[in-house]
């Protein structure tokens, strides 16, 4: 999930959370805020009337009664006052009912008594639930509204802010780390932004690249250095040799040696070779932007090698079906695979035996390809080996020094290709590569589209 | 024939040399840019072979700059650096020919003959030994005028010998040349022999093939 998104989610959902929790609180918060407003308007109204006694005397109610009654109009409030001989002391503020007129209501009370002249008297002051009631529902509703037109008014500020915020990091995922090409030789502008992380990432990022791109530039001077430093000495040495070969006086028995002596020369001449071409691969130096049509390629080899088959007396065959167009390869590298898979499988076989080159295309769009010889085969303790350099499975059959097959490894993973050994000793080995269908061209049907 | 040979190691430049020498080319030796520089308006070479790793200037450069002063020249880019972009941009910039170090003497004899041959048209280039006849420039052998079918290896195995005969060639000079140049192939030199014996055996159908002759131990020679 992008972060943006689970962002706005969170957000969302803390405030779905308030917004619950605020329902849930409402009814009890708007009806305590009424009760205690209520609460306190029967106080004023008390202390009112006191002050009322306290200044006219009570019979500025009583008018010589002994009790006074006073209600409004629909009974929404009353107010009385009447001596109260046997009376408990009150002071206290309830919910009770009273008959006024005949009408039974439900009332908050206020009782409080008091004495004046030595005589006791209780005061009730009434409000009906009713009115006192009559706001919370819509004040309810209007906190409601409003709470719910906020949440959203912020939510939707957050998704804007938030988008706005995270837009140099998806700056950063665009431009430094989608859409990069190893070894990262075009260093794209800094992300500008005030938000110091993205800046510290951005900033770690191309640290990053350029660490990786030094190394990698290092790594190509090292094997081109080391290319130069090995070879040199070699074809020095190589020339002498050829030089002293044709030296007059020169008598057949030190020519001989001379023979042995370049021989020698020739066998380290190709492990370096070897080396510095796995080394090269594994480096990428090679570009991958070729278009490789692969019948042609193994019709090249099968000829190249075809002094090699016809004097072991090899059956050979090559059936592509389809046939195989590969994009984004190299084209050199496709080939010295290729020829080496097939080389090997002269090399290994027996006289007068066979190799199968078959190609199929799979379910999955990927292309299987495999060399089929009926040689030696290779023991299974020797499967895991054999693409490890400077190993071989069954020593001293023929020339090579088991880098062949590692030269072979490295050009499949450096251009993602699968690549599987079975064996069975004494009957043959098949080696198989599984071309993905990203190295695939789609094949074009030119000749049905007559119009 | 006049070689100019740009090559900052000094003791492979006294080899090619010493060997161009033995086949009467003349040659003249420049260790650093600057020093090919100062040679090249000397006299007309016929070719300049140039090492690209000079210690002192780019050598991709001293050719574009050699290819003006020299026109006429041909020009084999030698490296031991192995770039793979260095061939192709050597070639762009107008190289005849690329030859990887370590190389044998024989073969770099073998890319000057083929581009001469290249340069001079197709006018005849046969080579006449005892009764045969090879055409290196049509890549044919006649006996009395009959033509005999070689594959292209045996051709060029051939060739390479005749190109190089009464010089003895060992097994490696012979399968580096005919190799294609690829890297890394461990082409198997044992293959010459099979190459020899098929070519004796296409070439004794019509007259005595003596003159092709094994030294044990060592290689093959052509003697003429």
């Amino acid at each position: 999930m992008k972060l943006q998104t689970k962002l706005t989610l969170s957000q969302a959902l803390s405030k779905t959370v308030i917004v619950i929790l605020f329902i849930l609180l409402l009814p009890w918060l708007v009806s305590s805020v009424v009760s205690g407003y209520t609460n306190r308007q029967l106080e004023e109204q008390k202390q009112k009337v006191l002050r009322n006694i306290s200044r006219n005397g009570i019979d500025y109610y009583l008018q010589g009664d002994s009790s006074y009654g006073s209600y409004t109009m629909l009974k929404e409030e009353y107010i009385s006052l009447e001596r109260k001989a046997t009376a408990r002391d009150l002071d206290s503020i309830f919910t009770s009912q009273r008959l006024i007129e005949g009408d039974t209501l439900t009332y908050r009370v206020l009782s409080y008594t008091f004495s004046d002249h030595g005589k006791k008297y209780l005061l009730e002051i009434g409000k009906t639930l009713a009115s006192i009631n009559q706001y919370t529902h819509p004040l309810q509703k209007v906190a409601l509204y409003v709470l719910i037109s906020l949440v959203a008014l912020t939510l939707l500020a957050d998704l804007v802010f938030t988008r706005i915020l995270l837009r140099p990091l998806s700056l950063i995922i665009k431009s430094k780390i989608l859409n990069r090409k190893f070894p990262f030789t075009e260093t794209p502008p800094a992300v500008r932004t005030g938000t110091s992380d993205f800046l510290y990432l951005d900033a770690s990022l191309t640290g990053l690249e350029t660490q990786v791109r030094l190394a990698f530039e290092k790594e190509r001077e090292f094997t081109s250095n080391a290319s130069h430093e090995l070879m040199t000495p070699i074809g020095i040495l190589q020339n002498k040799l050829e030089n002293l070969m044709l030296e007059e006086g020169v008598d057949e028995n030190i020519q001989e040696k001379i023979q042995g002596m370049m021989a020698t020369l020739d066998r380290l001449k190709k492990i370096v070779r070897i080396l510095l071409l796995i080394s090269r691969i594994d480096n990428s130096q090679f570009l991958r932007s070729d278009e490789v049509e692969l019948q042609p390629v193994l019709t090249e080899i099968g000829e190249e090698l075809a002094d090699q088959a016809e004097a072991r007396n090899l059956h050979v065959s090559v059936n592509l079906d389809p046939p195989l167009h590969l994009h984004a390869v190299n084209r050199e590298l496709i080939f010295q695979c290729l020829f080496n898979l097939w080389h090997n499988a002269i090399k290994y076989n027996r006289d007068g035996g066979s190799l199968r080159v078959a190609g199929h295309r799979n379910a999955d769009g990927s292309y299987l390809l495999s060399f089929a010889d009926s040689g030696n085969g290779i023991a299974a303790s020797a499967l895991p080996h054999i693409f490890h350099r400077f190993r071989r499975a069954g020593e001293n059959i023929g020339e090579g020094y088991g880098l062949g097959l590692s030269i072979v490894k490295s050009i499949a993973d450096y251009h993602g290709i699968g690549i599987d050994v079975q064996s069975v000793p004494e009957k043959g080995s098949r080696f198989s590569l599984r071309f993905p269908a990203a190295l695939i061209m789609i094949p074009v049907n030119s000749s049905e589209n007559n119009l | 024939m006049k070689v100019l040979i740009v090559e900052d190691e000094k003791p492979m430049a006294l080899e090619m040399e010493s060997f161009l020498n033995k086949l009467s080319y003349s040659c003249e030796l420049a260790f650093s840019g600057r020093q090919a520089r100062e040679k090249m308006p000397d006299q007309p070479y016929s070719f300049v072979l140039l090492d690209l790793g000079l210690p002192d200037m780019d050598g991709l450069q001293l050719l574009k700059e050699a290819r003006s002063a020299c026109p006429e020249a041909s020009y084999i880019i030698l490296t031991a650096r192995g770039d793979v972009g260095d061939r192709i941009k050597g070639l762009d910039l107008g190289a005849d020919d690329y030859l990887p170090k370590p190389f044998s003497l024989p073969e770099l004899h073998a890319r000057m003959q083929a581009i001469t041959r290249r340069k001079a048209g197709l006018k005849d280039n046969s080579v006449r030994i005892e009764d045969f006849v090879i055409d290196l420039a049509k890549r044919s052998v006649h006996y009395e005028g009959e033509e005999i079918a070689l594959s292209r290896k045996e051709f060029d195995l051939l060739g390479f010998l005749v190109l190089n005969k009464n010089r003895p060639l060992t097994r490696f000079q012979l399968s580096e040349h005919i190799r294609g140049d690829f890297a890394g192939d461990d082409y198997d030199s044992n293959y010459i022999d099979v190459h020899i014996k098929n070519i004796r055996k296409k070439l004794s159908a019509f007259g005595p093939v003596d003159w092709l002759q094994t030294l044990r131990g060592i290689g093959y020679k052509i003697k003429a």
